[in-house]
């Protein structure tokens, strides 16, 4: 560290949100996001969780080195970065746990139909095949194998009613407004706009809340 | 392996959000910078302050590494303050949610921006140095990287010693819970008067919440603007007013289906002209 670290570190005037941050903030976000709505939200594009595992995996190879030496002042910075790893992992684990309780929960509907497997990520979307390719068999093999040929199919659309179960798009959810948004509502009885502040934590339909989400302009909570 | 609980964030995990909430510790011992995922901690120095997330806070002061200062809305004034503006000045809505932050800008002396905006990623010292074709580029390039990454709590410094006070931040029942068990020595004024005023302040924002519901049925039972409720009251009643507001919508979805195809109706009925059925009653006569 030279005198220029030390003078950025007091310094009032730069106060440039670190990349560290803003990775854990947008992880943050995208656990929350994925833990509230009701359907399987797009995989982050921004390449966000290969560079978080790549972290994961540089701080790990620190921790095994760094438990060679039993200096008791590395000690506690040790003690520190383990911590920090554990609340790390755990936020990418919930969050990938919860989108596997997403797909596993309306499988079919998420591997047949083309933008909704876009979706996925590609070990995800191997997941989800694997998983209802084992599942079907199952059934074949147990019961659905002595019906006749054509009652065979899970996804069958006959008489206008499908098969396929939809995730409930209308479920209430709960967002915080980023900016100040007017927001088209939905109701029972009445639809209306209503005009948001930035900070406003609103509950209301995901059906209503999604464009928004989408932009960036609100987040769920 | 898939997660078995129900959407929503149940009230460990807002607790453990919470715990990224930046405090300000005074360290009793030199620590170096800790180089972490979320970013390198700051040298401590006694006796400089320093700020650090809630949960290495916690460590700190349970091994009496370090004090933490409470944030400033944690002093009875303050919290005597919003139970008064809770009750008497406001006794409908929750008191608002601190404001957001501003910083004053080197580059423009005497201008105040917004800390937590798109613009102000951009460094306004290294702004005045360079020319602006370089400027906007580098701004092009981060709005291009990140679109929307405005923060949002537990990454707001909200209980950060300077944060306002007389304003609740997000996750202010969690903070105060964890600051006067774990550091309640380090408290402005006996953690029992702390306790006392907090406990009124969540009965009071409590029955707040309860009568939340009697304002949805105002709005058709389908949306409801909650501003400057807390993290853990949210988790609280989540189950409860989402599965009233889902209850609602599923018993009276026929009766919305209706009344949209009415609308509908309606709508195409005025897009071909107000008095298209007239029209059509020549057109038969003819």
């Amino acid at each position: 560290m030279d005198i220029d670290d030390i003078l950025r570190e007091v310094d009032p005037i730069s106060h440039q949100i670190p990349q560290e941050t803003r990775d854990l903030q947008d992880l943050t976000r995208a656990w929350v996001a994925e833990r509230s709505t009701p359907e399987l939200l797009p995989w982050p594009s921004n390449g966000l969780f290969e560079r978080i595992n790549d972290k994961i995996k540089r701080q790990i190879e620190r921790v095994e080195e760094m438990t060679g030496d039993m200096d008791p002042k590395t000690n506690f910075a040790l003690i520190v970065i383990q911590t920090e790893l554990e609340r790390y992992k755990y936020l990418v684990r919930s969050f990938l746990r919860s989108r596997i309780a997403k797909i596993d929960k309306h499988l079919l509907h998420y591997i047949s139909n083309d933008t909704l497997r876009t979706r996925m990520s590609q070990i995800e979307e191997a997941y989800a095949r694997r998983h209802q390719l084992l599942l079907h068999n199952h059934y074949l093999n147990s019961f659905l194998g002595t019906f006749p040929p054509a009652m065979q199919n899970l996804n069958d659309t006959a008489g206008n009613i499908s098969m396929i179960d939809n995730p409930d798009l209308d479920s209430a959810v709960f967002i915080r407004l980023l900016k100040d948004a007017e927001i088209e509502c939905h109701g029972v009885d009445v639809d209306g706009v209503l005009t948001g502040k930035e900070g406003d934590i609103v509950i209301l339909r995901w059906s209503d809340a999604k464009a928004l989400v989408e932009k960036g302009d609100a987040e769920l909570v | 392996m898939a997660l078995p609980l129900p959407p929503g964030l149940t009230q460990n995990e807002v607790a453990f959000l919470a715990e990224m909430e930046m405090v300000t510790v005074v360290p009793r011992q030199r620590l170096d910078s800790i180089d972490l995922l979320g970013g390198k901690t700051p040298q401590l120095r006694p006796p400089h302050r320093a700020q650090l997330p809630l949960w290495l806070a916690l460590l700190l002061k349970k091994q009496r590494r370090a004090n933490i200062v409470p944030p400033a809305w944690m002093h009875p004034a303050s919290l005597a303050e919003i139970i008064h503006r809770e009750t008497k000045e406001d006794p409908e809505a929750f008191s608002a949610p601190p404001p957001p932050p501003s910083r004053a800008l080197y580059s423009q002396p005497g201008t105040a921006r917004r800390l937590n905006h798109h613009a102000s990623y951009l460094d306004d010292f290294t702004q005045s140095q360079q020319d602006s074709q370089q400027q906007q580029q580098q701004q092009q390039q981060q709005q291009q990287q990140d679109p929307n990454s405005i923060l949002s709590p537990p990454f707001l410094p909200s209980n950060v010693a300077e944060s306002p006070a007389g304003y609740l931040p997000y996750h202010w029942l969690e903070v105060a819970e964890a600051l006067l068990t774990h550091a309640g020595d380090d408290m402005p004024a006996p953690a029992g008067e702390v306790r006392s005023l907090l406990r009124d302040l969540v009965e009071v924002r409590a029955a707040k919440m309860r009568s939340s519901t009697s304002a949805l049925e105002g709005f058709g039972d389908a949306w409801l603007t909650l501003r400057g409720v807390g993290a853990m009251e949210l988790a609280e009643n989540r189950a409860f007013l989402a599965g009233l507001v889902d209850g609602v919508r599923k018993i009276g979805a026929s009766a919305e289906a209706t009344r949209r195809e009415e609308e509908e109706e309606a709508r195409r009925g005025g897009e071909y002209g107000g008095d298209g059925d007239e029209d059509s009653d020549e057109d038969m006569g003819l």
